[in-house]
């Protein structure tokens, strides 16, 4: 089996069974990370393509100085928040949005994100989490995923955000405040 | 237990839903769309400009652009016509036409005389 430098070597040729190799081996680590992010699966499969694309376009830019998974993760990530911000854009200004107002904050508040890798006695409160994580900042969006979806250690998620393990130590603090804030008020308004 | 601490219970669990969570598997085709996707972006531009073009409002301003410089172009060869190289006189026509010094029916006339 050829090791992952090798492979690198070969994308940058343009080598399309290298190409094939990559995106087998990290697709549903992408996807997976994606999918954390825009709760969505179809969006989700059509970002996963981009990235793809991203990395054969952009391989002769990897230079090697972190992981090839961290890259990988970081494009991922962007890839997936840019996608937010558009929609949040055109959901802002949207035709409809203008002719209903404001409203529709109840249809909101229902979770109807069910992450396939959740076990069936967890469906239910978890879609209730992701509902939540729903409405992080951004940042502490992607520490959360990153960490609870991938895994992902806080060394290995400053690497890919870019940043210091203590700003994720603090990041993950906020995202927790955050998260309590709204489950707390979830409950009291439907827990019986 | 008091119905608040019954919410931090709640809270807890629901903060906890997501240990354990399996990571979710990608399409296995994806590669395929990949490359059906990276086919059609090289040999995008083509088709992207004659799926521009064949879109019935692009075909109608097209059509519309190219009879107004049609009838622009009519316009204006008429007009300047008769703003700029109207000849004003019967010589001034017969100039233009270099027809003074050639030959016409008087000449004929007077060649026969003689």
């Amino acid at each position: 089996m050829i090791n992952e430098t090798e492979l690198i070597e070969q994308l940058k040729q343009g080598d399309e069974t290298a190409f094939k190799a990559i995106v087998e081996q990290w697709q549903d680590m992408v996807y997976n990370t994606i999918l954390g992010i825009v709760q969505n699966e179809t969006e989700a499969e059509d970002l996963a393509q981009d990235v793809f694309i991203k990395v054969f376009e952009k391989i002769g830019t990897f230079k090697g100085d972190s992981k090839f998974s961290t890259w990988l993760y970081r494009i991922a990530t962007t890839t997936a928040l840019d996608h937010l911000r558009s929609k949040k854009r055109k959901k802002r200004f949207g035709f409809l949005q203008s002719l209903t107002g404001s409203g529709g904050d109840e249809k909101e508040q229902i979770p109807d994100f069910n992450h396939p890798g959740v076990s069936l006695d967890n469906k239910e409160r978890a879609a209730v989490l992701f509902k939540a994580i729903e409405a992080l900042p951004e940042n502490q969006k992607s520490a959360y995923m990153l960490h609870k979806l991938e895994g992902l250690s806080y060394r290995d998620v400053s690497e890919v955000l870019n940043t210091t393990v203590s700003a994720v130590e603090s990041l993950m603090s906020r995202a927790n405040q955050n998260l309590r804030k709204q489950l707390e008020e979830y409950y009291n308004k439907h827990y019986r | 237990m008091t119905p608040q601490e019954k919410i931090q219970q709640q809270i807890e669990q629901t903060l906890q839903s997501l240990d354990g969570v399996k990571r979710a598997q990608a399409n296995p085709f994806l590669f395929t769309r990949i490359k059906a996707r990276m086919n059609k972006k090289a040999n995008g531009w083509e088709e992207g400009i004659f799926s521009f073009v064949s879109r019935p409002v692009i075909a109608v301003a097209i059509l519309l652009l190219v009879m107004a410089v049609n009838g622009w172009a009519l316009w204006g060869s008429d007009s300047g016509d008769t703003v700029g190289d109207t000849p004003n006189s019967f010589p001034e026509l017969a100039n233009e036409y270099n027809t003074v010094a050639s030959v016409n029916n008087y000449d004929y006339e007077n060649m026969t005389n003689e």
